[in-house]
């Protein structure tokens, strides 16, 4: 492809200027530099430029290290022990090394969306052209918040998109080699680059989900996005199957669209799990959604599936196995996980189909997606009738099988979540297959037990079993990501944020490696529905929270409508589009307030975090791009809980609320530095349990520049919330009450006699027009 | 100890959005199948009245019939040497919030069309009387509404006694409307500024006064005046209006003064009743904006839930973005809706006459305070969809805005500035650009290879 703007030859041309005569002008790019903004302080800013803020935040938030290693053994120096005080042999210590890792964790997914974005983006624009318009929510001018704010500069085009990620790859090359041995030492920077990698992650996932939501039709940021299906029970077994796993929807959408030109969907299903089952019902409702990324095993073990096809993360490395366990083959389609599969790309496609059908080879590697698209439909029909006698283990197979148990518990050992497997195993041997059942919505389906197993008893069949009736029924609606916020919506919600009638924004993001299952998430979701919270959410989460019904039979998405605004419940889309939750957030600075969003990152931070009530959650958080996604929350102000598997990214950031002189902030009005007491409290937290964690939630909605209503209002979660699940009053209110008018008028009686035992004063907490930054300050007095 | 440890239902925020369903209900008071129903709130004087005294008349709770709707009259008498009249619409209000706190209890709608509904559930608890029910309320009103020091409640139930209050509470109601929509901004000598929307817009200060409303729809001069009473150290406070500047502009010196101190100096002066010269500043949360057309030198109205693009083809999203974030721009101006019922509206630019397009949704709500003659005149986004079809659809309906136009209206150049960029002197012109577009063309790392450059000498 010419990377060529213009390309001017001029035979001959005379005019009032001058004359020309054999002018070759050649010029690689064009800057359309039409945006009216001036251009801010920090655009396209390197490791260092936004340090101070990072560490202003550090500062109050400081790293809590929970060494998930002791060890450093990334250098032939090692393994070092850093326990204590120890230092590796480069000097290295326990505090560095865990912020270390962090960073290259946060790079590692920040660099998974941003090879995503680069690659859909090369493809897409062969497509559709370079120059094809962006187009990303309707009733929206802020397109890109993300990357306006980062980049300083403001998409029009496709191509505009690659100057985005031209600029996260330089910089994501940066800080891997910060972690090389020898270059950093320092742990506050360690997690200031973290930081960094968080920032670029956001501007990538932004650019990735631009580019589908603009080229493919996926919804515009409509409240009223359609239904799709989600759960086992959607996928109709008599047809021919395809599953699709991953979150790069290319490849499927190829295949889509040839079901659709031969119109086979009445013959074929094709389901998705994870980002991939998310993008696809964006583009086609047709398109079934089985479930989140911990599902694969499960519903490869149900032996439903005809065809696999992978596109790239979080899919099994160990799917070939599984496949041919099932007599199916596998289709790689990306060139980061092509499991060793031979290259089929410049094949004849009937070919590869025959090879596949007739069982020669085990898949194919084929990185076009159009001839993905041919070879998996022509697949799957002739995959499909050869596997009509097959039959997944039977009640007595399994019975007999348990038989075997041995007692010796290792299942148990290697379960994340310690279920009772040995026990389930051990009833199943007598007949009883009620606790195989029992564990099957909190199994994460890892698989950790089946490996472990001495017996090597296919133990997620087992559940399977247990839960066959379950199984059967699972089939639960689910409105498909609908993109962006729009910037009407955003304006439509500042009187009711202003006013506490909205106490803040909870995002339900990311994987599914939860403690009990996912019901947890559900749970959540509905606690702040009922409460008027604006709930949005991505990824495998926005999946999980579809499967909880009321008595009437109804979920959540039916019960709660699609729009931003109070008891919302927004699927916003698959991982990339977590983009625009921090997107939403940043345009509330920029339509409220009117703040300036070009390259002006340290301000509209600073906005936020004094001022959203937005709280990130990632209940089941377990890949590196959940800490990236975070750790770019982290950056923009907005705080962060996780489930117990969390404290595996190893490190908190803890606020400490009892330290008075951490929480002092500017007044913008008159420079004066004012206690605002711990709001809010933590960045990152890591709670044990989803009861533990809405409470948490209900306190870190909180910001300095609430109004006394809000706070208000707040208040009354918190606090109701406290009581319903540790059945007492919190115990720091004194922190949280400024003045008399912020206690919840139906407690006031009873908080006033609370706050009188701890001595609590009015007014020792300020109310200012909050800001961490000395330059915000608008006059001094 | 709790405030409702007494209650047999819990009381709070939480249970603000709960919705009970026929089937699950008690009863319901009031409600479209009645045609006999009402709350009313009057204020009296200290002596007038016995604190805590509650009265009921027809049934109570616990007799009424389960699943049945029932004919409903709720009187709350309130004293206090603040209270006001004026102030009785404001704690009239808080009963929808104040009833849906309660665990099990729905309101819906207000004054005569007023609907509630109790929960079996609610009911089985122990929640069956009337009692129990102002309990709540008393407390409620005197937790929060400090300035009422005395409370009474009667209940009336007996169909008859409800026919007859109804009648009495119409005229009420119509009197405290009639007395509202008469009360002029000239006869006070207070408004109340409004500065919650400093939260997330630090420069933003509404001015509420008898005649415009806060530009969020939300306050009224009552509920401004209630809240500064309730929290005088809050975020709603007293305006005294000081020296009037201008009436037709609607200019206070009393406001003036407020505004250029909230706005620390950046905000000096601010007429009320105008989009250009010193126009009130828009929030982020205006209910709808204003927006000059220059080329009909008139004025479009266009609200939050319009989707699509007004009649100058931009969208709600646009115009808002020209003027939101507290500052002052000519010509764009936000606004509540209610303030488009006021006699003030745009007095000192023509009011009415200078209105030229309304979407049609508006109209609607608000087109029995217009003056009757303009109604049919002002286009709506059914009439027309562009410039042209609007200006012929002026001229046709005669539309005082026509009378402005001396001649043929001049095509103006549009108020969004193009930013205006020097071309350096080493920059050559370029040929066929239109006059007035300026821009510049920065070549990086560009690479021109040309085999010959010849330059000559102008002659002329």
């Amino acid at each position: 492809m010419s990377k060529k703007d213009l390309k001017l030859k001029i035979d001959e041309f005379s005019s009032a200027v001058g004359s020309f005569k054999g002018v070759e002008i050649e010029i690689g790019r064009i800057y359309d530099d039409s945006w009216e903004e001036p251009m801010g302080p920090t655009p396209f800013p390197s490791v260092g430029t936004l340090r101070n803020w990072d560490r202003k935040l550090l500062d109050r938030y400081k790293p809590f290290y929970m060494p998930f290693c002791d060890l450093c053994c990334l250098c032939t120096f090692g393994k070092c022990d850093l326990t204590g005080d120890k230092r590796g042999a480069c000097g290295i210590t326990m505090a560095a090394q865990q912020s270390r890792i962090v960073l290259l964790a946060c790079c590692i997914g920040a660099s998974t969306h941003c090879a995503h974005a680069r690659h859909m983006l090369d493809h897409l624009m062969e497509e559709f052209g370079r120059e094809a318009p962006i187009e990303v929510a309707l009733n929206t001018n802020v397109e890109a918040p993300n990357i306006r704010l980062v980049c300083g500069i403001k998409p029009n085009t496709l191509r505009d998109l690659e100057d985005a990620l031209d600029y996260v790859e330089t910089q994501l090359v940066q800080l891997v080699a910060a972690a090389h041995t020898g270059q950093e030492g320092d742990n506050i920077d360690f997690e200031s680059k973290a930081f960094h990698a968080g920032m670029l992650d956001h501007v990538a996932m932004e650019v990735a989900d631009i580019e589908q939501i603009t080229t493919l039709g996926m919804p515009k940021g409509i409240p009223d996005a359609p239904m799709t299906e989600l759960g086992f029970g959607c996928i109709d077994p008599n047809k021919a199957v395809i599953m699709c796993i991953g979150h790069n929807v290319l490849p499927s959408v190829d295949i889509i669209d040839y079901l659709m030109e031969n119109d086979l969907f009445g013959e074929v299903e094709i389901g998705g799990l994870c980002c991939t089952a998310h993008d696809n019902s964006r583009y086609n409702t047709r398109a079934k959604v089985i479930g989140p990324i911990s599902w694969q095993l499960r519903y490869l073990r149900s032996g439903i599936p005809d065809l696999i096809v992978v596109d790239e993360q979080c899919i099994r490395t160990d799917i070939l196995i599984e496949a041919k366990k099932l007599g199916v083959p596998v289709i790689a389609t990306s060139e980061k996980s092509m499991l060793g599969l031979p290259n089929r790309t410049h094949d004849p496609p009937d070919n590869i189909v025959a090879d596949l059908v007739e069982g020669k080879a085990p898949g194919a590697l084929i990185i076009e997606p159009k001839k993905v698209g041919e070879v998996a439909v022509k697949t799957v029909l002739g995959v499909a009738p050869t596997r009509k006698d097959y039959k997944p283990l039977s009640g007595d197979d399994i019975q007999e099988m348990a038989e075997h148990c041995r007692n010796c518990e290792e299942c148990v050992r290697a379960c994340p979540n310690n279920l009772p497997i040995m026990e389930a195993v051990q009833q199943a041997a007598e007949g009883n297959f009620e606790l195989l059942g029992d564990i099957y919505p909190a199994c994460v389906g890892c698989g950790r037990c089946e490996s472990a197993c001495p017996e090597n008893m296919p133990l997620i069949t087992f559940f399977n079993k247990g839960a066959e009736e379950r199984i059967a029924n699972e089939k639960f609606p689910m409105r498909v990501g609908r993109g962006a916020v729009q910037d009407v919506e955003i304006r439509e919600v500042g009187r009711g944020i202003v006013f506490g009638e909205i106490p803040g924004v909870v995002a339900l993001v990311g994987c599914a490696n939860y403690p009990k299952g996912g019901i947890d998430v559900a749970k959540i979701a509905e606690e702040f529905l009922n409460r008027r919270f604006i709930v949005v959410a991505t990824g495998c989460a926005a999946m999980d929270l579809a499967m909880i019904r009321d008595e009437e039979g109804q979920n959540l998405y039916e019960r709660y409508p699609g729009n931003f605004d109070a008891g919302g419940l927004i699927n916003i889309g698959s991982c990339v589009s977590n983009a625009h939750i921090t997107g939403a957030a940043i345009k509330i600075a920029n339509i409220f307030a009117k703040r300036p969003l070009r390259a002006n990152y340290e301000e509209i931070a600073d906005y936020v975090y004094n001022r959203v009530g937005a709280v990130g959650v990632a209940w089941g958080a377990m890949s590196q791009k959940a800490a990236s996604i975070a750790s770019g929350c982290w950056r923009l102000g907005i705080p962060v809980v996780v489930g117990p598997h969390g404290a595996k990214y190893r490190r908190n950031l803890l606020g400490r609320k009892e330290k008075d002189e951490d929480w002092m902030t500017y007044d913008a009005r008159t420079g004066e530095e004012v206690y605002t007491g711990p709001v809010p409290e933590h960045l990152f937290y890591a709670a044990e349990t989803a009861e533990e964690a809405i409470v948490m939630i209900a306190k870190l909605v909180m910001r300095p520049n609430d109004t006394t209503k809000g706070r208000a209002v707040k208040l009354s979660h918190y606090i109701d919330l406290h009581k319903k699940y540790y059945g007492t009053m919190p115990d720091d209110l004194q922190y949280f009450v400024r003045r008399e008018a912020d206690i919840p008028f139906t407690m006031k009686n009873e908080i006033l006699e609370y706050l009188k035992e701890k001595g609590w004063v009015e007014d020792k907490i300020a109310i200012p027009d909050p800001t961490l930054l000395d330059r915000m300050v608008r006059r001094r007095e | 100890m709790s405030m409702f440890e007494d209650i047999p239902v819990d009381v709070g925020i939480i249970y603000e959005g709960e919705r009970i369903r026929g089937r699950d209900m008690q009863f319901e008071l009031g409600g479209p199948r009645e045609e006999y129903k009402f709350e009313l709130v009057q204020a009296k004087d200290l002596d007038e009245i016995e604190d805590g005294k509650i009265e009921i008349i027809g049934k109570d709770i616990s007799e009424l019939e389960a699943g049945k709707n029932t004919p409903f009259g709720m009187i709350i008498y309130v004293a206090g040497e603040e209270m006001e009249k004026d102030l009785e619409g404001v704690v009239e209000r808080r009963l929808h919030e104040y009833v849906n706190f309660i665990e099990g209890f729905m309101h819906l709608n207000q004054r005569y069309d007023v609907q509630m509904r109790l929960s079996k559930k609610s009911f089985e608890k122990g929640f069956n009387s009337f009692k129990l029910f102002a309990e709540v309320l008393m407390r409620l009103y005197r937790s929060e509404m400090s300035f009422i020091e005395k409370i009474q409640i009667t209940f009336i139930t007996e169909p008859k006694l409800v026919e007859e209050w109804f009648g009495k509470a119409m005229e009420i109601y119509e009197e405290r409307d009639a007395r509202a929509r008469g009360m002029s901004d000239d006869e006070v000598d207070v408004f109340y500024g409004c500065s919650l929307c400093q939260s997330f817009a630090p420069t933003h200060l509404c001015v509420i006064t008898p005649q415009r409303y806060a530009n969020c729809g939300a306050i009224s001069w009552f509920d401004g005046r209630a809240s500064a009473k309730v929290d005088p150290k809050g975020p709603v406070f007293e305006i005294p209006t000081g020296d009037l500047i201008d009436s037709v502009t609607g200019e206070y010196a009393g406001v003036n003064q407020v505004i250029k101190e909230k706005s620390l100096g950046e905000i000096e002066r601010v007429q009320l009743y105008t989009a250009f010269g010193y126009p009130h500043t828009s929030c982020g949360c205006f209910e709808g904006c204003l927006f000059y057309i220059p080329e009909m030198d008139g004025y479009g109205v266009v609200h939050r839930n319009f989707k699509g693009e007004t009649v100058n083809g931009l969208n709600f999203v646009t115009i808002s973005d020209l003027t939101a974030g507290g500052r002052q721009v000519d010509g764009f101006h936000g606004l509540s809706i209610e303030y488009m019922r006021s006699p003030k509206f745009m007095q000192a630019d023509g009011g009415w006459d200078r209105v030229v397009w309304i979407p049609v949704d508006i109209k609607e709500r608000i087109k029995s305070f217009m003056p009757p003659e303009i109604v049919d005149k002002i286009a709506t986004d059914e009439d027309v969809t562009d410039l042209d079809g609007l200006r012929a659809f002026l001229q046709e309906q005669d539309h005082p805005i026509v009378s402005r136009w001396t001649a043929a209206p001049k095509e103006e150049p549009g108020e969004i500035a193009v930013p205006t960029l020097e071309l350096p002197a080493s920059a050559f012109p370029i040929q066929g650009v239109p006059a007035g577009m300026g821009f510049r063309i920065i070549l990086k790392n560009a690479k021109i290879r040309a085999e010959k450059m010849i330059i000559k000498a102008d002659k002329g």
